[in-house]
Formats: structure tokens, sequence, C-alpha cells
């Protein structure tokens, strides 16, 4: 009897798993689609930061500098959720770095505390100085820089000289033009810079407050453009969208490299475990602003909802649409709940960094010497990542897609290797 | 007939599932690869430690020699990022490099001013920055022109001594860890273990090549390399101890005995592996310039980017050919980011 049982549920399972119901390319639309989504939010939220920004220069005030960092703040939470595009789309990773880039010397762009130190041997131009600096000589060439325009950001400064940490464009430049520089060390606190660092006349602190405000507006215009640009490479029609449909099997594969190479190398390592093991409050993602927290916990959100097809927009709406899970689910159930399980543990222990942080047990008290709850905060989300991360490689091989060469940099460079 | 057979091969699939049929090649890997190397740093640094405590000077031949054997085991072992060498941070315990923001100078300078009392004790030393942990501190301590004599010189003393004992003991947990558990849960995957197919396996140790000749093309060569307008030889790998080309060679040499332990039985391929790290190898044999200073001259940047081609030739070939044998994909590494 048992034999006859065992047989009949086991033959059910054989003739059952061919007829797939989940269509390959319509998981592929719905991850489309949410990158739309996902990017057109974080450019109306960039345009609502332009209009706080252009608010505080027009009319500066303590209030007003309020504005733009709230709209700021808020920009970031759909921004983030996008990230885990970047590896998987060589469009969006060859974009990537004029939006944000970090970590950056920030003298590069204004003033800075004495104990930020001057040029050193990796780069020059550490503490540069634009705004105070209406020309200068970089790498040979006189710059005029009497106006300055996105022009002047993206095309000259930006990795200027070759170094990376040359951010001159992107969230994290603007970060610190409205915070400043974070010199609390590892205690609680912000960036704290005046509101009258933008004011007009004889109330303007730290000299040249027309042209930060110059600079202000200018990486503003360029998030913004930048933002609209990306946005339209994932309508229908769009580049992006196009290099993903193009091989089903390929597309597939590139979201399950976003995921996992944001999770493991990106975040877990060069962001979170790495800050930790330096105890070095300037190796936080949001290191002016603070908001190091929901960097990783909007990351890790981005992750899982890819996965899932189902994102929450800005104005409270669902997109979703037949979802990688559903794809696992159907030709192994059990791989699928390991992922989703994986996932969530992930984002309950970036929840406990989010919400610890929030009730004010800052990221930079986290990365302390000897602080072992911070610590453990930390590496909680680390070990999240790592063991997700594994089971993204089951998933690849479970969906039969073992021999696309999946490292960002193979996959992304050559995308021809692909299918030698 | 044909019914009663299907049945039986369904019932045969269960039990198949709970061990997994043990794999050639991992036991040679690990006890012909793996567990070699640790034990030599185990050693190798447990020799520089008891060095160090008898002889701190950072000119001393002795103190260097014992530095250079203990480092020489580590590179030949730094490819092998998975399981004990990850647990609790020991990898990066004992090579915090590239190093883009200068933490480690700056690091080892704030604990030489302020006579930080933690290098008092190895254990406590062991909460510090990994900035100012491993070897790639101890490089600017024995070698920097500042570093080597900044500070009161007991203080000075006293950070090599700590530093070597942390580096042994750290190299001491990895072995034990291979040792005692490590090596078994290789060789025995289960659907409830850490690996659950002998192909995991595999896996982490093909990552480790292909990531172990990434890590040697982009960072050892890449760095220095910079542009050809902009090239960088401050960036180069220890420079300061004029070990870059050797830790390139010793790198290459390592993963040349992993690359032949996973190509097997593939006659053809190992043939092919053999002769791209062959070629390598002799590039930088013969272009016999220890920090790669030689990236600047129009002439000589040359040579140093044809072993960087080479390397990459063969990544590819490990991508391409290597991994479809084994049935195994590229996986996820830690250089995956940017």
């Amino acid at each position: 009897m048992k034999n006859a049982l065992l047989s009949s549920a086991a033959l059910l399972v054989v003739f059952a798993s061919p007829a797939l119901a989940v269509d390959k390319m319509e998981v592929l639309d719905t991850y489309a689609d949410i990158a739309a989504a996902k990017y057109e939010d974080s450019l109306t939220t960039a345009q609502l930061l332009q209009v706080a920004v252009n608010g505080l220069i027009a009319d500066p005030s303590a209030q007003a500098l309020q504005a733009a960092k709230d709209a700021w703040l808020a920009a970031r939470v759909p921004y983030q959720q996008t990230e885990v595009y970047r590896f998987g789309n060589a469009i969006v990773d060859d974009w990537e770095g004029k939006v944000n880039a970090w970590p950056l010397d920030e003298g590069l762009i204004d003033y800075v505390d004495a104990s930020y130190g001057g040029p050193s041997d990796e780069n020059e131009f550490a503490a540069l100085n634009v705004v105070a600096n209406p020309t200068f000589t970089l790498s040979g060439t006189e710059i005029d820089a009497t106006t300055i325009t996105p022009a002047l950001l993206e095309n000259t400064l930006q990795e200027a000289d070759g170094v990376e940490a040359n951010v001159a464009t992107g969230y994290h430049a603007i970060e610190f033009l409205l915070w400043g520089q974070d010199l609390n060390g590892h205690g609680t606190g912000a960036g704290n810079r005046p509101w009258t660092d933008y004011a007009t006349g004889d109330a303007c602190t730290n000299d040249n407050c027309d042209r930060r405000a110059a600079y202000l507006i200018a990486a503003t215009d360029l998030l913004v453009s930048d933002l609209e640009w990306m946005s339209s490479q994932w309508r229908d029609d769009g580049a992006a969208h196009d290099a993903l449909t193009k091989n089903v099997d390929a597309g597939l594969a590139a979201i399950l490299t976003g995921m996992g190479s944001l999770s493991y190398g990106e975040v877990a390592g060069e962001r979170m475990r790495l800050g930790v093991m330096l105890n070095d409050p300037e190796e936080e993602h949001s290191c002016f602003a603070d908001n190091t927290h929901n960097d990783h916990y909007y990351d890790g959100l981005g992750i899982q909802n890819i996965y899932l097809g189902e994102y929450i927009r800005v104005d409270g709406t669902l997109v979703s649409g037949p979802s990688l899970s559903d794809l696992v689910s159907e030709t192994d159930a059990a791989m699928d709940a390991e992922m989703q399980g994986k996932l969530s543990t992930t984002m309950m222990s970036l929840g406990r960094i989010k919400t610890a942080a929030e009730a004010g047990f800052a990221y930079d008290q986290m990365l302390e010497r000897g602080n072992d709850a911070g610590e453990a905060l930390i590496m909680g989300g680390v070990n999240g990542f790592i063991d997700q991360t594994r089971s993204i490689e089951r998933v690849v091989t479970t969906l039969g897609l073992d021999q696309i060469a999946f490292e960002g940099s193979d996959s992304l460079d050559d995308p021809e290797a692909v299918f030698q | 007939m044909k019914r009663l057979s299907l049945i039986m091969a369904i019932m045969a699939a269960p039990a198949l599932c709970l061990a997994e049929t043990p794999n050639i090649l991992i036991p040679g890997i690990v006890d012909g690869h793996i567990l070699p190397r640790f034990q030599a740093l185990s050693d190798s640094t447990r020799a520089l430690s008891e060095t160090a405590q008898t002889d701190c000077d950072p000119t001393s031949e002795g103190l260097r020699a014992a530095y250079g054997t203990a480092f020489d085991a580590w590179v030949s072992a730094s490819h092998l990022r998975f399981g004990p060498s990850e647990t609790d941070d020991r990898a990066f315990a004992l090579a915090f490099w590239p190093d883009s923001r200068g933490a480690t100078p700056k690091a080892l300078s704030i604990l030489l001013s302020q006579q930080d009392p933690i290098v008092s004790s190895v254990e406590d030393y062991a909460q510090v920055s990994i900035a100012a942990r491993g070897f790639y501190a101890l490089e600017f301590l024995l070698y920097d022109d500042a570093l080597k004599v900044a500070g009161e010189p007991s203080y000075h003393c006293q950070l090599v001594q700590t530093i070597s004992a942390d580096i042994a003991a750290t190299s001491q947990n990895i072995l034990d860890d291979w040792q005692t558990t490590y090596a078994t849960t290789t060789q025995n995957p289960s659907p409830d273990g850490l690996y659950r197919t002998n192909e995991e396996v595999l896996q982490e140790m093909f990552k480790s090549l292909s990531a172990g000749l990434q890590f040697t093309s982009e960072s050892r060569l890449g760095r220095p390399l910079g542009t050809f307008d902009r090239p960088r030889p401050a960036r180069a790998e220890v420079r300061r101890s004029g070990r870059s080309s050797e830790h390139v060679k010793l790198s290459l040499q390592s993963l040349q005995d992993l690359a032949a332990f996973l190509a097997n039985d593939n006659d053809d391929l190992s043939v092919k592996l053999a002769s791209g790290f062959n070629l390598t190898l002799s590039q930088l044999s013969d272009l016999d310039d220890p920090t790669f200073a030689s990236v600047s001259e129009p002439q000589t940047r040359i040579k140093v980017e044809i072993i960087q081609q080479s390397i990459e030739a063969i990544r590819t070939l490990v991508r391409d050919e290597l991994g479809p044998t084994l049935g195994v994909a590229a996986g996820f590494n830690a250089l995956d980011g940017d």
C-alpha cells in the first residue's frame, strides 16, 4: 500500500513537471517594468529635491536647507532599490558612477576641516576645493571654473586625474553640499553645515556662497538629467529593455547576476564588512547624512522585490507580475522557499540595523572599535547577504543557467562570451 | 515490468540524495593543495612571531627574512578565500590590500603617536582596525622610511611583536579549522550541510582559481599599470619591500597547481593550462622588475601589459573550458563589486 501510494505520488511529480506555466519572457517583462517604475520614482523624487534646492538658493534659511535635506533622504528610498539592476545590466553599470559614486574625497568640492589632510599619494586633488578656486591646474591643463556648470562637473571634475575618489557629481556630492563633513567621529550626529553657507552678502559663512550655490544647483540639475536618461532606457523601446530581452536565458542570468553581485561583493563586502573591520566612520555609504542604515536596507529590499516581482512605488501603488520566484517555484518549490527565506532573514537583519539607528544608535557608533553590539548588528546583515548569495548560486543551477558566465566583469565586458 | 523499474528508479532517487558518492578530485585538492599551504602558513608565521620576540629591529636581516618567508606562504594560500579563512574575517586580518585611502599608514601613525596600550595584548589587538593588522601593516613598520623609525622605539618594537603574534594566531586558527572540521565538510556534502553536492564544493575551488587570477591581473598588475597616460607605480603591491613581482610569481605558481588538480585527467586542457601559466611565468621572469617601476616607460610598460594579457588568456580558458569540464558555473566572488 505504501509503495502504491509512493508510486502514484511520484508519477504525478514526474508527469506534472514538464508543463511550465510561467513564461520566462513575462518574468523579464516584470523585471523591466519594475526597473522603469523605480527609475521614474528616482526621477520624480530627484525633481522634488531640485525644487527644494532652488528654493534654498532663492531664499536661504534653516528651514529651506532642512527641506532640501528631507527631499534628498526621500529621493534615496527609490534609488537605492534600483542598485540591484546595476551589476546585471552593462548600461546601468557604465552610468552608475555619475549618480552614486562613493567613497569620495570631498575636499575636491568645498572646504574641509583641518583634520582632513591635504593631497595624498593616491589623490593629488583631494583638497582642490573648486568652490574656492575659479581657476586651477589639473594634470597640466589650466581649468577655467569661473562658471560652475553641469558640463564642468561631468566632463572635467568627475574622476579628475583618473582618480575614482574625485567624485564631483551625484547623490553623495549633493549630500556633502547639504550636510557638510560629519566631524562627530564615532559619536552621534551627522554633518552640520550651517544654512548660512548659502546666505547672500555679509551673512555668507565659509566664503564663496554664490559659487557653492552654483555647484549645488549644477549637481542637482545633472542628477535629474541623468535619471531622466536612465528611466527612458527602461521603457519598452529603450536600450536597457532591448538588451535584457534579446536572449531569454541571458536575461534571467542578468537578473541573478545583479542580485548576487550586489549582495556579496558590493554591499556585504565593500560597504558593510570593510567598514566594521576598519572601524572607520568614514567607511559609511552616506557618511555626511548618517543615512547608511537606510542605504543598506533599501539595497536589500531592492534585491528581495526583484525576486518576488513586487515593487511598491513612491505613490503607494503596486507594480507586479510573473516573477523569478514563480519560475523557481515551478521547477523546485523547496528551492524557492529557501530563497524566499534567505531574503527575509537578510531583511530582518537589515531592519535591526535600521531600527537601532533610528532609535539613536548611530551607524558611526556601530563601527567603533570594541563596540560588540554594533559589530553584531552589522555582521548580521553581512552574513544574511553572504548566505543569500549561496542560494542565488543554487537558483542559477536550478534554472539551468550554469554555463552563463555571471560574474559581472565577464558577462558585461564580453557579452558574446556568454554563449561560446 | 516497465512500471516496476520506473517505481524502483524513483525510490532509488531519494537514497542518492542522502549522501554524495565520493568525488575523486576533492580529497586530492584538500590534501595536496590546501592543507599543505595552511600548514606552511602556520609554521612560518609561528617562526616569524618567535623571531620578532627576540629581534624586533626593523632593519634586522633575520626578522626581515622570517617576515618574507611567512608572507610568501600567505600569498601562496591567499586565493583560498572560503570557509576557515573567512571565519572571523581572518583573511582580511592577515591581508588588507589594496588600501586606496591610505588607511594602513594612517592607523599605524595613530597607534604609534598615541602609544595606544592595546598593543600589550595580542588577544585585544584583534579588535584593532584591519588596516593596522597583518602582513601589509608589518611591511610599513619594517620598510617604510617614515614608519620604520616612527614613535617611541620600545613601543614600535612591541607593535612589531604584537602584529607578528596576531598573524601567527590567526594563521593557526585557519589551520585548526581546516584540520578539525573543514576538510571533512568539503568531503562529505549532504542535503542539510554547508555544501549540498560535490559540485558545490568543486565550484568553491573553481571560484578560488578564477578569483585568484582576477586579483593578480586586476590588482597586482592593474593597479600599478593605471592608464597609459597616467601610470601608477606607487600603487604597486608591497613595493616598499621590493616584493611586487615576487607576489605575482608566487600567486601564479599556486594557481597553476590548483588548475592542474581541477583539470585532472583532461589531458588536452591540462596541457593548455600548463602552457598558459608557463608562458606567463617566463614573461614575468624576463621582465626582471621587482616593483613594476617600469610601467612608467612606454617601451617596458608594454611588457607588463603583455603579462596581464597572458593572465587574461588563462582566465578565459578557465571560464570557457575548465568550468564546463567540471560542470560548475563561475559563481559570485568578493571582487564582483566595484
